[in-house]
């Protein structure tokens, strides 16, 4: 019995560690998204309406994403992608389902922040495409978030 | 999810003037100009601070240039084109977007009569699950729909009714203060706040499934809400067909997402999943056709299929 009891202490102490670390790992993709939030904030005041949802991850420097999103032809939408890693350098970019280049020549990058513009010439799928282009950190998070007018 | 800002960083040090600024500078020949000197002044220069004028120079030079390749690294430029199907591991699930995204789409078409489209009728109390969540899901899409229509009574029996269903699936307590907000600023007739609200509320339900693991729930709640919404949309084009509003139909991606997911959902065993599932079958071959254009037949039966789903789902088996 007090081996069996040795045995439950042992495999449930790492899984009350994952749990402990949870709210930490979670926080650090919150923390991008609060970021990607920001650089929409201007937008907002153009009539750029923000979506609540969110996409995030993380990636290692060089490592790219990328989010299939459907996009309606008549509306105009902004992507933006923040992370919280102060030295990081992200980049964001759009493509058709042919793999064509989509966004409009307006998109910016500025350390952890990057958006992209697209005015979608079709209906369709197209895919965003997030990047850690460097980072000092071994895993860089990444927070995805878009808005429409 | 409402995450705080943070203290003192505001995005709104961004602007696109700085961007311009940067990209002129990258593809400019970096302006740093080596002055000759003065013979005049050589050897005095040269011998109080012999050091200091390579070094200056060096320092301009060095400034200059690594500015410049800043700059222009923040400027990069993406490739024109790339392989879709080398992102096939990396690719995210497709995202659902809002109804009031189509409508968006739809009013820039032309003026279109909300107010036809909206629907109050309180329908059925159900006890399944699955059934709550997919109203839940249509009944997100009506207070869309009835934002447009700017029905204020409307939008305030809505929110009271989304409640209603959350709390029947077990999140109501994630929803009340969205429930209040969307209340109030139907009061105050802030279309933009409703808006909002209704896409926070709908977050809110799907993120308090999500961590309750009922992700399946999560994604009846988009399908229910893309139903009503191309329910309406269809309605709309079939009424004055023009091609552009047939191509916002253009979906394939989405609905095969829909499919995929349905599939996975055998332990689901309430008719209406089942007639869902078959119809999006039926669905897929008339708005998955490539370049070509979307034909008015084709509008015609989806409106068909899409309006015998949403009288399922709204009406006790």
């Amino acid at each position: 019995m007090k081996r069996f009891a040795k045995v439950i202490f042992r495999t449930s102490l790492p899984l009350l560690a994952l749990v402990a670390l949870q709210p930490v790992i979670f926080a650090s993709v919150d923390d991008a998204q609060s970021f990607a939030l920001q650089a929409a904030e201007p937008y907002v005041k153009q009539g750029f309406q923000v979506r609540e949802d969110y996409w995030g991850g993380d990636l290692g420097s060089g490592e790219k994403k990328a989010v299939r999103q459907q996009l309606f032809k008549g509306n105009e939408y902004w992507f933006w992608l923040g992370t919280e890693v102060d030295r990081a350098k992200v980049s964001v970019h759009v493509y058709d389902s042919d793999g064509k280049l989509a966004e409009e020549p307006d998109g910016w990058e500025k350390g952890h922040f990057a958006a992209a513009h697209v005015i979608p010439k079709a209906t369709g799928s197209y895919f965003i495409i997030v990047s850690v282009e460097e980072s000092p950190e071994e895993r860089t998070h990444w927070a995805l978030v878009y808005g429409f007018r | 999810m409402q995450v705080a800002m943070r203290p003192g960083q505001r995005g709104g040090s961004i602007n696109v003037s700085q961007i311009v600024l940067s990209s002129d500078l990258c593809t400019a020949a970096v302006p740093v100009k080596v002055r000759s000197i003065n013979p005049e002044y050589e050897p005095e220069i040269n011998s109080r601070k012999c050091q200091m004028i390579p070094f200056t120079r060096h320092l301009k030079l060095g400034v200059g240039l690594l500015c410049g390749l800043a700059m222009c690294a923040g400027a990069a430029q993406a490739p024109q084109h790339i392989d879709i199907k080398q992102l096939s591991t990396t690719v995210e699930d497709v995202v659902v977007p809002l109804p009031n995204e189509i409508f968006g789409a739809l009013n820039k078409l032309g003026a279109v009569n909300w107010k036809q489209h909206v629907r109050s009728d309180k329908g059925p109390n159900f006890t399944e699950r699955p059934r709550i969540a997919l109203l839940l899901g249509t009944v997100i899409a009506d207070g869309f729909i009835a934002v447009q229509a700017e029905d204020s009574a409307t939008v305030k029996e809505i929110g009271q009714r989304v409640l209603a269903l959350a709390k029947g699936i077990g999140v109501g307590n994630s929803i009340t203060p969205h429930a209040k907000a969307i209340v109030e600023a139907a009061d105050k007739r802030n279309w933009e706040n409703v808006r909002q609200e209704l896409d926070r509320t709908q977050n809110s339900v799907q993120q308090a499934m999500n961590e309750v693991h009922d992700e399946k729930l999560s994604q009846l709640v988009s399908l229910g809400g893309w139903l009503r919404g191309t329910e309406v949309l269809t309605s709309v084009v079939k009424e004055h067909f023009s091609s552009d509003g047939a191509e916002l139909l253009h979906q394939p991606d989405l609905l095969s997402y829909f499919l995929t997911r349905l599939k996975a959902m055998p332990e689901f065993n309430v008719p209406i999943i089942r007639q869902i599932q078959d119809a999006l079958g039926e669905v897929k071959p008339l708005i998955d056709v490539g370049n070509r254009r979307i034909p008015p037949e084709s509008v015609k039966k989806v409106n068909e299929i899409t309006t015998r789903l949403g009288h399922g789902i709204v009406t006790r088996d």
